[in-house]
């Protein structure tokens, strides 16, 4: 794993909504520390990071739409390599897509001219719409670049069909086998996906959501007025259900909610039917591609990009994928966290490695060739990582193992103006001091919200600290956390007038100065305005501890 | 995470009666009170369903569960088995009433047939984050 450029500090993490703060135990992110710093930076686009990376994305994309349909790096080809290759609903999938990504992102890097880009990724749990930077230009497949390949289907099959048709031709024995599998016997096999016509049917014909071509006004169903993913969507992608996403603790288990991955087949070429999803891939992943495309709102079809294999011709594909890459890379993290497998072992482990990926493209245009699932496990494979987004919580100490701790009486503190003194079991502070992992003190602080005038909105609380300290910084021994309030400061209904905060009281010992030698030991908290000097400090309203 | 109970509807067995609401009710016992760290889930197979059809899980008050929306899945082909998260305030009584919802182009929502939706379990986990 590499290590993150994203080296969260506890002022930055208690930087938090009042939602979340009030009743929840604050903990620092901790991302493992690793050998080498990661080269790349795959950032949320909603960030500024982000925002600038769409705009090399952008050049890269108008680079490959102007490439012959005989170059592998063309814009369209490359989108087939998606259709005629990849997995879904098995155990390759994540590893599958990382592949194609990582190889993309090379192509881009190498047609943009910015050597330092890197996928930006959409974070769809806590942004549950098409960013808007997406409906401009090239990033949004109606753009008028496009259009001349995909004005209609005459003109998208005299387009591609016989670039396609020479490159089928050329394939070699092992690929032609692969496509075998996946029922691509000749080109006509490839194209009825394209045009959406079945022979399987007792009177075959097209079927009009079977279609992989999208015409150029009808490529994407979301459009800038109207940017959200609908409610359904939105609730197959919302904490709950990717947070229960990243609970399985196998990377792969014929039980699918203990598994991380969808089933495991005979090769990633095999189709889903039989197969079970696991909960990530087969809620979230799926319903975002359809309603996208437009499943519902444009039934029968035909459908945008999104809904069918030639999905990559919309340039959201690859932002959503990051996004489904990134929680494969915090799922890991997180059982490297817990000490649990983060692959399968014995044979399991060699079948899914050694499975051949034959069909990827590297960032010059050429074949990569034989390649295998193992290649890919890491995302050292492409020296990236990512900037932090939903989920990064669960890399954290386990709530659940909190909740299954023994929680002892909460202690309640004296307040006088900004600062409270409690009586603590110095037991509990020991055992606080020795935890291997996150605190096992946490203040529940409350705090009156500030005045809609208020310039103050974040506070620092402090621990033990001697009375000389009137500022602290992040690597200050008694600095435990910055309480930020969210939003408006006006009353709004419903709103309460105080706040309560989860703070984990720091874990260096000049924080404790005063351990006592007897049961109890005597500890002051105080509050400061994060801002320094020559602001007033708030009024406690409460101050209490509880030991976990 | 280990798997502690599992309890499996025969979905055409068990299905009840439709009332005004579209779809179809299944009531299903949970084999045991979830505790604290543990996870109850639905597992739903999915058979053949038309292209654009989506399967929706919803509670009886109305609360939505989730909705299968096979992807990538070709016309004629079984749409495969889904794993879908239970909240536990769907849970009523160590019971959980479902309503299953097919919507498809063309007609109103309607129960699913056995063959569009074969079967229904809900299995309960240890969870560990």
């Amino acid at each position: 794993m590499l290590k993150t450029k994203f080296g969260f500090t506890r002022r930055h993490f208690l930087t938090t909504t009042i939602a979340a703060a009030v009743g929840a135990a604050a903990r620092p992110l901790r991302v493992e520390a690793a050998p080498a710093e990661a080269k790349y930076t795959r950032y949320n686009v909603m960030s500024e990071g982000g925002k600038k990376a769409l705009e090399s994305y952008a050049r890269g994309i108008e680079a490959m739409l102007k490439l012959p349909a005989d170059n592998p790096q063309n814009w369209f080809r490359n989108a087939f390599l998606h259709l005629m290759d990849c997995p879904h609903g098995n155990w390759w999938f994540y590893v599958w897509h990382r592949g194609f990504l990582g190889h993309f992102e090379q192509t881009i890097r190498n047609l943009s001219g910015d050597a330092t880009f890197a996928i930006p990724y959409w974070d769809w749990t806590t942004f549950p719409q098409i960013p808007d930077p997406m409906f401009d230009g090239v990033l949004n497949p109606d753009d008028k670049s496009f259009e001349p390949y995909t004005r209609n289907l005459a003109v998208f099959t005299s387009s591609f069909r016989p670039a396609l048709t020479s490159y089928f031709n050329s394939l070699t024995s092992e690929q032609r086998a692969q496509l075998n599998a996946r029922g691509y016997t000749d080109i006509d096999a490839i194209w009825n996906d394209v045009t959406g016509y079945d022979p399987r049917q007792s009177s075959p014909h097209g079927v009009s959501g079977n279609m992989a071509y999208a015409i150029a006004c009808g490529s994407c169903y979301l459009t800038r007025d109207n940017p959200k993913l609908d409610e359904k969507t939105a609730y197959n992608v919302s904490p709950f259900v990717a947070l229960s996403g990243l609970l399985p603790t196998d990377f792969y288990n014929p039980v699918m909610q203990l598994s991380f991955n969808s089933s495991k087949t005979p090769s990633h070429n095999t189709q889903p039917g039989q197969n079970s999803f696991s909960v990530i891939e087969g809620m979230a992943h799926n319903k975002v591609h359809n309603y996208i495309g437009g499943v519902g709102p444009l039934d029968p079809g035909p459908y945008g990009y999104m809904t069918n294999f030639l999905s990559p011709v919309d340039p959201l594909f690859f932002l959503h994928h990051a996004n489904m890459d990134r929680l494969w890379d915090v799922w890991t993290r997180k059982q490297k966290r817990l000490n649990q497998a983060y692959l399968p072992s014995g044979q399991d482990l060699e079948t899914l490695s050694n499975e051949p990926f034959l069909f990827y493209v590297d960032g010059n245009g050429n074949p990569v060739g034989t390649s295998r699932a193992g290649d890919y496990f890491s995302t050292e494979r492409f020296e990236y990582d990512y900037e932090p987004g939903f989920g990064e919580q669960v890399v954290n100490p386990p709530t659940v193992r909190l909740m299954e701790k023994r929680v002892r009486p909460s202690i309640r503190g004296v307040v006088r103006g900004n600062t409270a003194t409690l009586t603590v079991p110095t037991d509990a502070i020991k055992e606080h001091l020795a935890a291997e992992r996150g605190a096992s003190l946490i203040a529940q602080v409350t705090l009156p919200h500030p005045s809609a005038a208020s310039v103050d909105r974040e506070f620092d609380v402090i621990v033990g600290a001697p009375p000389d300290v009137t500022e602290v910084g992040a690597d200050s021994p008694y600095y435990a956390g910055t309480i930020a309030f969210f939003g408006k400061m006006m009353s709004m209904e419903g709103m309460a007038a105080d706040a309560t905060f989860s703070v984990p009281l720091p874990k260096a010992p000049q924080a404790f100065r005063g351990l006592a030698a007897t049961n109890n030991t005597q500890l002051n908290i105080r509050i400061l305005p994060a801002q320094g000097h020559g602001q007033k400090a708030p009024t406690l309203k409460a101050l209490s501890i509880r030991a976990l | 995470m280990h798997i502690l109970l599992v309890n499996l509807l025969s979905f055409a067995l068990f299905a009840q009666s439709v009332g005004p609401a579209p779809g179809r009710v299944v009531t299903v016992d949970l084999p045991k009170t979830p505790g604290t760290g543990e996870m109850v889930w639905i597992e739903l197979k999915v058979g053949i369903i038309e292209r654009g059809a989506e399967i929706e899980i919803m509670t009886t008050a109305g609360q939505s569960l989730g909705v299968i929306s096979p992807f990538g899945i070709r016309s004629g082909d079984k749409a495969g088995t889904y794993t879908v998260p239970l909240p536990p305030d769907a849970i009523s009584n160590d019971r959980v009433k479902l309503r299953l919802i097919l919507n498809q182009y063309g007609h109103a929502k309607r129960a699913p047939t056995a063959k569009e939706v074969k079967g229904i379990r809900l299995k309960i986990t240890r969870a560990v984050l």
